[in-house]
């Protein structure tokens, strides 16, 4: 609602960002903690197991859980500082309201919950209930996401649902669901390990999935080549075998070319195309001209290196390929990942030991957050809410009526066109920070400035939440029980370590008052999160993603659960496919037809380099909880704007200059990091920070026309010297240049 | 370490006699020939002249070590050298800053600080008052006809009066009570770390890290316990409180050139190298070839090729340079770069 | 040293080409409660500007250590398995000697302390039989702690090393370096 209640660097002053760090001597009780919880990193889709040291219900410090399967112990910086999160000096411990010209002050939750549940009321009187609109984000649970989409269609009765996984893996969801009637990884990990071939598209694994690289080192030990698609060479591609400096925007063009070389040599399975597939003549007649000199031309890869990496991936026995957002945040996102899995259906390697495919879900429980209708188009076990017998089952299972049922809402950056339109009047959002995850976001913030009444339930104030008219303080990963589902399908278990500190509360509890108070109590009668699980077992039944044969008590006892799992008998699915029986209507994996489009924006002479984005390894997104992590803010203090030296000496640009970043929305100043390790034609600036560092000031806002993914991975900028260095104190572990 | 025991080093033996025989004479001059002298505390003073020769005696081996002595020569020359005015004024800094203060201690934790303070503190107080005693360099007495008045004579000349029962009185005659709080609370502060840190549980040992703080606080308590016999119980059990206080003094006397108290004396040291670092930096710093900056003073690492080399380890490389050039981040990356030349060449990273 | 399950058939074995330059054993190294929140353990770039390789260095516990002969104070002692200690803090004088002489550039002055730091291969854990923290969370097992055996097994066409050489000077470790089958010392000139 309007501008902010007062200047940001007061609003910081008093809630952070701050950096926080361990005592001297470690925190009190971590020597001996009263106990150890067996929970996960809340940090990315791989959901490492860990524990928490406890010690007067407060977390004392981590001790490696050596049993886990995934991780046996490894962890990444953020996991070994996932612990510090709790504890925080800027942790919000009670509900806040907005004062004008002075910031926030603290209500009690009486008045924080009667003032909400009248501005709803307000909204949805004068403007229609799809007016109030809801954000979410799957770095919830399962069972908070499941009655997220429950309590948005049920409580709030709006059809304007949307969560962050818009910004990560939809892309992959809508190819898998085209190609494969089903959105989940095909694999394990376990199946990594033996791949002969593994290729890596636009996935920075070293820094994004830390933990995975060890199944991918497993694999090369055992001789498997590995093949890196990426502009930059990410820690995985210096020892790589390929290495494919792609041009943003041309991935599809490369997998195209790809699939042509596989045609032309005949390195194909005619068998499994021909009684397993669908489309196959439809995707090779598309690619038919993608000739080595097109490809050259069109993804900046040198034609040898293009022949190689098909060679490599066409003769393959066994194989496994990975991508992530590097390809999914694109303006064609969907047609990226379906040109990955034409080559993967081409090799037939698929639904066999050793051979694999999936995409790499970034977020903590991106996987089982997107499938249990978190998403404006979704509803619970991956059914669709436009589908009259989706509707009835699950509007059968909620206790509504299917006619109250809303319908198809808008995507999340759909909405913040809305608001600008004046569809959208009043919001309220969780786990969500669009003020920095959304691309051009100088239009982000002009829209949440434009909201009657804006609500965040949140544990930190975030850039985003300093927008809200009230601020809820919910409850950290810890605090609350549950289940997520891992990149891999592995629905695991969450146990609430610590209950929440003073006048904090649960986010489930949170949501439920607010649901009984729009006098819908009844439908959100949770004793524990347990019981919300057992409903969305029985509500994911029947669809793609049945969860109905897991219960907590198996996840603990086999350490996980791959879904699908369609009884209590049954073992669950580590591997998809093995049955040939693919989630089509047909019943056939389908090979999709891609031809090459260009990005929405591409270079001319005002705007002449590619810019991307992406992360580093020291911080998990928008940041609200990284970006209060000492060491981890350490590491890599400030956004570095990578450069080519090429390029760099074109401009006479050094090291550590501050060069200004020009795109059509907006501009933003970065230290320039001169490396060899970048294309010469891009460059590259992480994006987890806000404000002036905020690198989605300048990256478009254009989506996929299916998956509604913005081009996060590619714009057009430019580049202007300001003569002005970096005061920011170098950090050895950030630079360490010598040249 | 233990080889250096193994047989009598002469020339330590020697410095050691020598030690010996200066403290004895100083104690005879000082004590007007034993007049002053009070027989009472015999044990204790054999006690020490035995500390005097074992500390004397490692302090002397310990020299003998080559990067000791490197320090040790070092140090001297800087210290008297034309700067002499500025490295001595620099160095009495330090004596109080960091040895009589122990300021560096409170930067690695301000307890740790405290609790070594009040104990170290307690120690050379303690000190101050027990060796001149014993020595019989101080004494105190009453004349004939003037029951009020205390005289201290120091190396028997007279330094003072001041009357019986008076605060002054009070505070002097109990300066071992104050002493001995003073080293039961720092050492208790130590005791707790100890048993509660898990790293130290993990490396300590009872000889060298529970035993001195057990000894200090044993002489503290038994010491006590003679104040409090005389205070309170009128004398009766004077015997028992003497003799078990000077069995633990002299025990300690005799362990201390040998165990974890000799760091007092080690301690000194510091100021050698701190007079050494600040020398090399007006002499020039060295800069590493791999990271461009600078690491250390240029005379620190000649000094340390030379004496790598007097130590049997030879970093020459074949171009003349030595790998001791270059930094530590420069090593590191020495070694990375070597390995990674290394795997490239086999063809292999993995495997 | 203390009572102690210190178990000598674990190894400690590096291969710097798997490091991805994380830091997740930096932050771990600081969990290890021997040095108190402090990180012994070295990640850094070799050199940034032309690539991204890092290197991990933790202490190779040499068989005759350069630091300890260095170190005037008598300050590093190294045990009967050849764990070479961190600075016994009472004696340490803070000179720098061996943080300047390590041919592997680990030991840590702490400069205000008056004090040199260094990896115990977190003796804490390692004398209770867990493995050190680096090695237990190294997400790419650049780091790896457990039997010969097991990381033969693993990684049949490496050969652990222990031996390097500085210059002229052969440097014998307790810690290995994994290298291609065959070599028998790692040069580094």
């Amino acid at each position: 609602m309007a501008k902010l209640p007062a200047s940001v660097d007061k609003i910081i002053d008093k809630y952070g960002p701050h950096k926080a760090y361990p005592p001297q001597s470690g925190f009190e009780g971590s020597h001996e903690p009263d106990k150890l919880v067996k929970t996960h990193c809340c940090y990315c889709g791989m959901q490492c197991g860990i524990q928490l040291k406890v010690k007067d219900n407060k977390i004392a410090g981590f001790e490696p859980w050596m049993e886990f399967p995934f991780n046996e112990g490894r962890l990444c910086p953020k996991g070994v500082q996932r612990y510090m999160q709790n504890n925080h000096p800027d942790r919000l411990m009670d509900p806040i309201q907005r004062v004008e010209g002075a910031g926030f002050e603290p209500i009690s939750w009486e008045q924080a919950m009667s003032k909400t549940v009248s501005e709803i009321k307000r909204i949805q009187a004068k403007y229609g209930n799809d007016a109030f609109a809801m954000l979410s984000g799957v770095s919830l649970t399962n069972e908070k996401s499941y009655m997220i989409g429950k309590f948005a269609r049920v409580a709030l009765k709006t059809a304007n649902l949307d969560y962050n996984g818009r910004l990560c893996m939809v892309s992959a969801g809508g190819g898998n669901k085209k190609a494969f009637g089903l959105d989940r990884a095909s694999n394990s990990w376990a199946d990594l390990k033996h791949a002969e071939v593994i290729l890596v598209a636009g996935a920075n694994i070293s820094e994004t999935f830390p933990t995975l690289t060890h199944y991918i080192w497993q694999a090369r030990d055992k001789g498997a080549k590995l093949i890196v698609v990426d502009p930059r060479v990410i820690p995985l591609a210096r020892t790589a075998d390929i290495h494919l400096p792609v041009k943003p925007g041309g991935d599809s063009a490369l997998f195209g070319a790809i699939l042509k070389i596989m045609v032309d040599n005949d390195w194909i399975d005619h068998d499994f195309i021909n009684n397993h597939t669908s489309g196959f003549e439809e995707a090779i007649e598309a690619v038919k001209d993608y000739d080595l000199e097109w490809a050259e031309e069109t993804t900046g890869i040198p034609r040898q290196q293009i022949l190689a990496a098909a060679t490599l991936w066409g003769k393959a026995k066994t194989s496994f390929l990975l991508h992530a957002r590097g390809i999914e945040h694109h303006s064609k996102g969907v047609e990226n990942v379906l040109s990955c899995i034409n080559i993967v259906l081409a090799s037939g390697r698929i639904g066999k030991p050793y051979c694999g495919y999936g995409t790499i879900t970034g977020q903590g429980n991106g996987q089982g957050g997107r499938e249990h209708g978190h998403k404006c188009d979704q509803l619970p076990g991956n059914r669709d809410i436009t589908n009259p017998e989706h509707r009835k089952y699950i509007a059968e299972v909620w206790g509504i009526d299917e006619k109250d049922m809303p319908g198809k809402g808008l995507t999340a950056y759909e909405q913040i066109e809305a608001i600008h339109r004046g569809e959208i009047k009043g919001m309220i959002s969780i786990c969500f920070n669009p003020l920095v995850s959304l691309p051009n976001n100088n239009f982000v913030r002009e829209a949440l400035e434009k909201l009657e009444f804006y609500i965040c339930i949140d544990t930190f104030l975030s850039e985003t939440a300093r927008h809200a008219d009230i601020v809820m303080a919910g409850s950290l990963h810890e605090e609350e029980d549950g289940t997520v589902t891992t990149a891999e399908g592995r629905v695991v278990r969450i146990n609430e370590a610590v209950s929440p500190p003073g006048n904090t509360r649960r986010d489930g509890q949170i949501l439920m008052e607010i649901a009984d108070r729009l006098g819908v109590g009844d439908k959100f009668n949770y004793p524990t999160s347990e019981d919300i699980f057992n409903e969305l077992r029985v509500a994911s039944k029947g669809g793609t993603a049945d969860y109905f044969g897991i219960t907590y008590k198996k996840i603990v006892d086999n350490m996980g659960i791959f879904w699908p799992c369609p009884s209590e008998d049954h073992p669950g699915t580590p591997r998809l496919w093995e049955d040939r029986k693919f989630k089509t209507p047909d019943g056939k994996a389908h090979f999709n037809p891609v031809s090459y489009r260009p990005p929405a924006e591409r270079t001319d002479e005002e705007y002449p380099i590619l810019l991307t984005t992406g992360r580093v390894v020291s911080q998990y997104l928008s940041g609200t909880s990284t970006r209060r992590i000492g060491k981890l803010v350490d590491q890599y203090p400030e956004p570095l704007l990578e450069i080519h030296p090429k390029l760099a000496f074109q401009y006479g640009i050094k090291d550590r200059d501050m060069i200004k970043v020009i795109t059509r929305r907006g501009e933003g100043e970065f230290p320039a990091q001169i490396v060899e390790t970048i294309r010469e034609d891009t460059v590259f600036i992480p994006y987890h920070w806000g404000g002036k560092q905020s690198a989605n000031q300048l990256t478009i806002g254009t989506l996929d026309p299916v998956s509604k993914i913005p081009e996060f991975k590619v714009c057009a900028c430019q580049l202007i010297v300001t003569g002005k260095k970096s005061t920011q104190k170098l950090t050895d572990t950030a630079y360490q240049s010598y040249s | 370490m233990l080889r250096l025991f193994q047989t009598l080093n002469r020339v330590a033996v020697i410095k050691a006699t020598i030690a010996v025989v200066i403290v004895g004479f100083l104690v005879l001059l000082g004590s007007r020939d034993l007049q002053n002298f009070d027989p009472a505390l015999i044990a204790y003073l054999i006690g020490t002249l035995f500390a005097v020769f074992g500390i004397a005696y490692r302090y002397s081996v310990w020299l003998q070590r080559p990067p000791t002595r490197l320090y040790w020569r070092r140090s001297m020359n800087f210290l008297f050298s034309k700067d002499f005015i500025s490295y001595a004024l620099r160095s009495l800094k330090l004596f109080f800053k960091n040895i009589i203060f122990q300021r560096f201690i409170a930067h690695r934790s301000k307890t740790r600080w405290a609790g070594h303070f009040l104990m170290a503190i307690g120690c050379l107080l303690a000190f101050a008052i027990t060796i001149p005693l014993t020595f019989g360099w101080i004494h105190f007495e009453l004349r004939p006809g003037d029951d009020v008045t205390y005289y201290a004579k120091v190396f028997g000349f007279e330094a003072g009066t001041f009357p019986l029962g008076s605060v002054q009185a009070f505070v002097a005659f109990h300066g071992l009570v104050w002493c001995s709080i003073l080293v039961i609370i720092g050492s208790v502060m130590m005791m707790k770390r100890r048993v509660t840190d898990g790293g130290l549980i993990a490396t300590q040992s009872f000889s060298e890290d529970l035993l001195p703080l057990i000894l200090l606080i044993a002489i503290s308590v038994t010491g006590l316990g003679i104040s409090y016999d005389y205070t309170f119980l009128q004398g009766k059990t004077y015997q028992f409180m003497a003799v078990t206080h000077a069995i633990v003094v002299i025990l300690w006397l005799v362990w201390l050139p040998f165990g974890k108290f000799f760091h007092i004396f080690q301690r000194l040291a510091q100021l050698g190298a701190n007079l050494y670092k600040h020398e090399g930096e007006r002499r020039g710093m060295a800069t590493c070839e791999h990271t461009g900056k600078e690491f250390a003073t240029q005379l620190h690492v000649n000094d340390l090729k030379t004496l790598t080399k007097d130590l049997g380890f030879d970093y020459d490389k074949k171009d003349g340079r030595n790998h001791l050039d270059l930094s530590p981040e420069g090593k590191r990356s020495a070694l990375a770069k070597a390995h990674f030349e290394a795997r490239k060449e086999s063809g292999k990273f993995f495997g | 040293m203390p009572e102690t399950n210190y178990n000598p058939e674990m190894a400690f074995f590096v291969d710097m080409q798997r490091c991805i330059g994380c830091h997740a054993c930096e932050m771990a190294c600081a969990e290890c409660e021997t040095n108190g929140q402090e990180s012994m353990i070295h990640v850094n770039y070799v050199n940034r500007a032309v690539s991204t390789q890092t290197t991990v260095q933790v202490c190779m516990h040499c068989e005759d250590p350069t630091c300890a002969n260095v170190c005037p104070a008598d300050a590093i002692h190294q045990d009967d398995f050849g764990v070479v200690h961190t600075a016994n803090t009472s004696r340490c004088i803070g000179c720098s000697n061996c943080v300047l002489a390590c041919p592997f550039g680990v030991p840590k002055k702490e400069e205000q302390a008056e004090l040199m730091m260094k990896c115990n291969m977190c003796y804490d854990r390692t004398s209770v039989g867990k493995k050190p923290m680096c090695a237990t969370v190294c997400p790419s097992q650049a780091l790896f702690y457990g039997t010969v055996k097991e990381i033969e097994e693993m990684r049949p066409d490496s050969v652990p090393v222990n031996s390097f050489k500085f210059g002229n000077q052969e440097v014998k470790t307790k810690v290995n370096v994994m290298m291609p089958k065959g070599t028998h010392t790692l040069i580094v000139e």
